[in-house]
């Protein structure tokens, strides 16, 4: 019996084209437009500077921090000064005397923070350039006090120790693209399932179904099989869009370090509850335009505040605490620790529990609410 | 037989059935009639276990409706007024899958199909067939559990006259199958051409059950409609 109603499910769910749009090609879409359009903003990389180098004293030094500086990724030096944003000039004698200054000529148009930002960068390898020539000349007096200058470190990794939260790792672009509309992607399961079910319900077919002995839980569990199996489709085909064919825009290619059982454990976590929220919406609902309406605020409601349409990260911490609230937020939060923490299964566990119960919970009312509904022929 | 005793049942304060007794003959084809909100629905609907009784007792063939729910559904059948199937699967797997649930046996699969001459349709859609086929096809769903008593619920609403008598001729075979048929009904030329026995319901209570023949000999009218019209009291007014 079991099997020939998931077979129905089946059979409805894949002839309805617009489930399937909704279903398959919008997260997909959703997932490259938000990946690639967010590319520069999730980018450690992001700032360059176009630069033009007169270097007026030809020294070692000056040398040393033309290197420094074409080394330097925030950098584009180029050729010709018409174009540059910022033309640097070393002027002569400058290795030679502390009271020279390097002079820094801004164009119009570039805004005062991003000068501070080429200021710090700047001051970075002009202090490096500066101690490598005070070690080259120390040398001749003193190869302790030489060593002990060339020791020193200017780079980040050297003179900061930065350690995010736990919560805080930052993903780039599809990382966070990928998972959100995965999750997403998932809820929109309740468009098909809300209208499959009040059409059975508006033609009595539950109740037909019920006078042949079909109960309330065979006919909840043959919806849930089905679904469940469609989102674990739906997932597997998001991260192939991820790991393939989101690098053919230029963008970051999705990279799973974490384990694959943990993956099928959050997905199925999230599934149910999808399938909960869905079904409960499903037999409450009086017709399948109220349900398709309050499922698709319902979900650009979770969504938003869940931290799909906004990554959480970025969120005041007010909002991160409200988006907690959200079960999209529960699995987003699995997905993103599996894919920038390489979490496991344990790593994951409480956001798979939070998610397993609240889905049952949301069954289990929507079970009760659909007896409810048949026996009092509604 | 088909044994209703002094059954009650309430929706908050309204009783839709008051203290109402039935007894239905097997093999018989026995019409209900009621105006809208009369109690026809409710009384289907409890014959079914779509409902729960508030009391009384209800036994269907030995079977006590309180205590053999399972076993009563399998020997009966309900042809809903609405078209309880999935318009988006064809014929045969609407057919398939209504039979899978009840554990049908093929003989009774081919049965159902044979006497709604629904054959040639198995790979059409079920949205694409016209009223009449829809009809025909949500009859065989209920044929399929091959049951003792089958509860038509209006099953003739919105079909042309053509179609609505190939429906009543194949239900007048199913007495020559030994199947009883509670058959409801707005049209009473329906209930004139089809049935051996009738009851009038009325704001929940049993106004008159007698045979059709008796309804009809009744002097003072002289049509079903007109003498369901005076013991309703609907004629006067």
């Amino acid at each position: 019996m079991l099997s020939a109603m998931i077979k129905k499910e089946f059979l409805l769910v894949l002839r309805d084209k617009h489930a399937l749009l909704a279903l398959f090609v919008l997260p997909a879409i959703f997932i490259l437009i938000m990946s690639v359009a967010m590319r520069d903003q999730f980018s450690t990389k992001a700032i360059e500077f176009s630069i033009f180098v007169k270097d007026k004293d030809q020294s070692e030094m000056s040398k040393d921090l033309l290197s420094r500086l074409s080394n330097n990724g925030n950098f584009v030096i180029l050729s010709s000064q018409d174009k540059a944003q910022f033309i640097i000039k070393i002027p002569k004698e400058y290795s030679k005397s502390a009271n020279i200054k390097i002079n820094i000529a801004v164009k119009d148009s570039i805004k005062s923070d991003q000068i501070k930002i080429f200021k710090s960068i700047l001051s970075k390898e002009v202090l490096s350039a500066k101690l490598n020539e005070m070690s080259k000349r120390m040398k001749q007096y003193s190869t302790k006090a030489s060593d002990i200058i060339k020791s020193l470190d200017t780079s980040d990794e050297k003179l900061f120790s930065v350690k995010y939260n736990n919560s805080q790792n930052i993903p780039n672009s599809t990382q966070q693209s990928v998972p959100a509309w995965i999750v997403f992607g998932m809820f929109f399961i309740i468009i098909p399932m809300s209208t499959i079910y009040i059409n059975e319900r508006k033609q009595n077919t539950l109740a037909r179904l019920n006078s042949m002995n079909v109960t309330v839980f065979s006919m909840t569990l043959s919806k849930s099989i089905p679904y469940m199996f469609i989102n674990q489709i739906q997932v597997w085909i998001m991260l192939g869009v991820g790991i393939y064919l989101v690098p053919l825009f230029n963008t970051p290619a999705l990279e799973i370090n974490g384990s694959i059982l943990a993956i099928f454990a959050i997905s199925f976590a999230l599934s149910l509850s999808a399938i909960g929220v869905s079904s409960l919406i499903a037999v409450s609902a009086s017709s399948s335009e109220q349900a398709t309406t309050i499922g698709g605020i319902l979900n650009i409601l979770l969504g938003a505040i869940g931290g799909v349409m906004v990554p959480k990260f970025i969120m005041p911490e007010s909002m991160q605490n409200l988006a907690n609230l959200s079960p999209m937020s529960w699995g987003l939060d699995g997905f993103l620790d599996i894919f920038l923490k390489s979490a496991d299964l344990k790593m994951i566990l409480n956001e798979v529990i939070a998610l397993l119960i609240f889905g049952m919970f949301a069954l289990i009312l929507s079970m009760i609410i659909l007896n409810f509904r048949i026996k009092k022929g509604l | 037989m088909i044994k209703i005793s002094n059954i009650t049942k309430s929706y908050k304060d309204k009783k839709a059935l008051d203290n109402f007794s039935l007894t239905i003959e097997n093999g018989s084809i026995f019409g209900l009639l009621g105006v809208n909100g009369a109690g026809k629905t409710t009384l289907l609907s409890i014959l079914n276990n779509l409902l729960n009784i508030d009391s009384g007792d209800i036994s269907i063939f030995g079977l006590d409706i309180k205590t053999q729910k399972r076993e009563i559904n399998s020997i009966s059948s309900i042809i809903p007024q609405h078209l309880a199937f999935y318009e988006n699967l064809s014929v045969g797997e609407n057919l398939d899958f209504f039979s899978k649930i009840q554990n049908a046996k093929k003989e009774d699969f081919e049965k159902a199909l044979e006497i709604n001459s629904l054959q040639g349709m198995l790979k059409q859609k079920a949205s694409s067939l016209s009223g009449g086929q829809k009809r025909r096809l949500n009859i065989a769903i209920g044929l399929l559990n091959n049951p003792k008593v089958i509860y038509f619920d209006e099953p003739t609403v919105g079909i042309d006259p053509k179609s609505r008598n190939e429906i009543l001729n194949s239900i007048k075979n199913y007495k020559s199958l030994g199947i009883t048929v509670v058959y409801t009904s707005h049209y009473m030329n329906e209930i004139e051409k089809i049935c051996d026995e009738v009851a009038i319901i009325d704001k929940g209570k049993l106004i008159e059950q007698n045979s059709l023949e008796n309804l009809l000999s009744d002097k003072a009218t002289t049509s079903l409609e007109q003498h369901f019209l005076k013991i309703t009291g609907e004629l006067d007014a």
